[in-house]
């Protein structure tokens, strides 16, 4: 399969794959290796002095190349983020920016539900 | 290899080796044997058709067959579909079935497929979890309507070698089953005696034996009176069993390419089995590697692995930036499927799809090899660290 340049890039430098815990991190997974998709986030998320925004990300996955470069870019992108806010672009956006075929839609909701099953967990404690 | 890039891949292709280009390029301008063949009334066919034939002696003499005997085609391909809708056509008013193998090429399943669209019934035999078939499987399986029985010599993705003569032996003492072998991977690596291994039908390639691409043959055996149906009509070429005009410059770089496979040095068999062993001391010192076949009954140039705990089109992706090698995975749009072969043989989806084909050739050396073992180790460990594992 031919890779975009920014898909190529992105996943041969996945800076923020790993994963971290602790009494400010809170992790969401979707997806399973047996099915091939699988991916964790886990959401640093401050207490309110930084607004409960998202401070720091690090993910998982077992993934195709597009999912994992999606991944990071994600990790990236998503200081500052509120919680609220699904992903830093929406799935469609998502798609068009690494150029993943669309056959593929469905291994970038899995990245969306991790994502939101992490954002849940972090607006959890805090509601609590 | 002039890209920098360790080539392991020639199971997939070989590049044309020198003297082979040498030969083809003499078939081609108007200083050269350009002539058709077919034209034998003036000089420039007859010379043109003494090369052609030339050639055919070659190739005859490479895999034990008579010059009389070999067929010219495109490739391995278009050879199995010669055999297998040539005889299907032929013996279609006495026969209706053909036993074959669920870890065949693709061109034999396709073939196999459509026939039973037209109504033929096909056995699919599953191998082993080494990739042997027993050949009392496949006795058991011929039916006094079976025309015939499809067995590959050398599997392309794994390189297991299947008892042909056995096989042979099994068809021959059935009534009208004939025995049909894809032996694409087997010139050059192993011993091929056609005139002895008992069968009817082989299918030969070029450009994996340092020949052209788009050049092949179908070796039909004479003394067993095998007969096929033609699938090309037209000016009767090829003992009216492939027409169109011969491809000298193709059919002289195959002979070319057949008669150094059989002068091979004879330290060279087992120097691209050090390198392979070498090869796979390296890659299974990873740990969760698992190789694919037996070792013991496969050809000297093909190692398999299926790796766990990493994504298979990570996988290929990853290390294909370092290393040239083959993915047994069918890679369409943007779907993969594990690769049949290794399924046929039991292995899971994840682990037959997470598999790596390395195979060596002739300028295959030691920095390859220790190139593909610091890529693979590199690349899995990355891939088992950005997973969790």
């Amino acid at each position: 399969m031919i890779y975009s340049e920014l898909t190529r890039r992105y996943f041969e430098h996945a800076a923020c794959a790993g994963a971290a815990t602790g009494a400010d991190w809170f992790r969401g997974e979707a997806g399973s290796r047996e099915r091939g998709t699988w991916v964790q986030f886990d959401l640093q998320v401050p207490s309110a002095e930084h607004g409960g925004a998202v401070w720091s990300v690090r993910f998982l996955a077992f993934a195709c190349p597009h999912v994992i470069a999606v991944c990071q870019w994600v990790a990236e992108q998503a200081s500052g983020l509120a919680l609220e806010a699904r992903l830093p672009q929406n799935v469609q956006a998502l798609r068009a920016r690494f150029e993943v075929p669309v056959e593929k839609l469905g291994r970038l909701l899995v990245v969306e539900d991790a994502w939101g099953a992490a954002a849940g967990a972090a607006i959890l404690r805090r509601n609590a | 290899m002039s890209s920098g890039v360790a080539y392991l891949d020639y199971a997939a292709t070989t590049p044309v080796a020198p003297e082979v280009a040498l030969r083809m390029s003499e078939c081609l301008t108007a200083e050269g044997v350009f002539g058709n063949p077919s034209s034998v009334n003036h000089e420039f066919g007859v010379r043109a058709a003494e090369r052609v034939e030339s050639a055919r002696a070659q190739v005859a003499a490479c895999v034990g067959a008579e010059p009389g005997e070999v067929i010219w085609t495109s490739g391995a391909t278009e050879a199995n579909n010669l055999a297998i809708f040539g005889a299907a056509h032929y013996y279609r008013g006495s026969a209706r079935h053909i036993v074959t193998a669920r870890t065949e090429h693709k061109s034999v399943l396709d073939s196999c497929r459509e026939l039973e669209r037209r109504g033929w019934r096909v056995t699919y035999l599953s191998p082993g979890p080494d990739g042997v078939l027993e050949p009392g499987r496949i006795a058991e399986a011929i039916l006094p309507e079976t025309a015939l029985v499809s067995v590959m010599h050398v599997n392309n993705e794994i390189g297991t070698i299947q008892d042909i003569a056995e096989i042979g032996a099994i068809c021959a003492r059935s009534s009208q089953a004939r025995l049909h072998v894809d032996a694409a991977q087997s010139v050059g690596k192993i011993r091929l005696d056609f005139a002895t291994l008992g069968v009817d039908l082989l299918s030969l390639s070029a450009h994996k034996v340092y020949g052209p691409k788009g050049a092949g043959a179908l070796i039909v055996c004479r003394r067993r009176g095998v007969q096929l149906a033609p699938l090309l009509h037209g000016g009767g070429q090829e003992r009216a069993l492939r027409s169109g005009t011969i491809a000298t410059h193709q059919v002289v770089g195959m002979g070319a390419a057949f008669a150094l496979a059989g002068a091979e040095p004879p330290g060279e068999i087992g120097r691209i089995h050090a390198l392979r062993e070498r090869l796979w001391q390296g890659i299974g010192a990873l740990g969760g590697v698992w190789r694919n076949g037996d070792p013991l009954r496969s050809v000297p140039h093909i190692l398999n692995v299926s790796v766990e705990g990493v994504e298979g089109e990570s996988l290929i992706a990853d290390v294909g930036v370092r290393i040239a090698v083959s993915t047994g995975s069918a890679c369409t749009s943007a779907q993969r499927e594990p690769s049949y072969v290794l399924r046929a043989l039991g292995r899971d989806d994840r682990l037959a799809e997470s598999s790596l084909r390395f195979s060596l050739g002739r300028y295959s050396s030691g920095a390859d090899v220790d190139a593909a073992i610091d890529a693979v180790t590199r690349t899995v460990k990355r891939l088992r660290g950005i997973s969790g594992r």
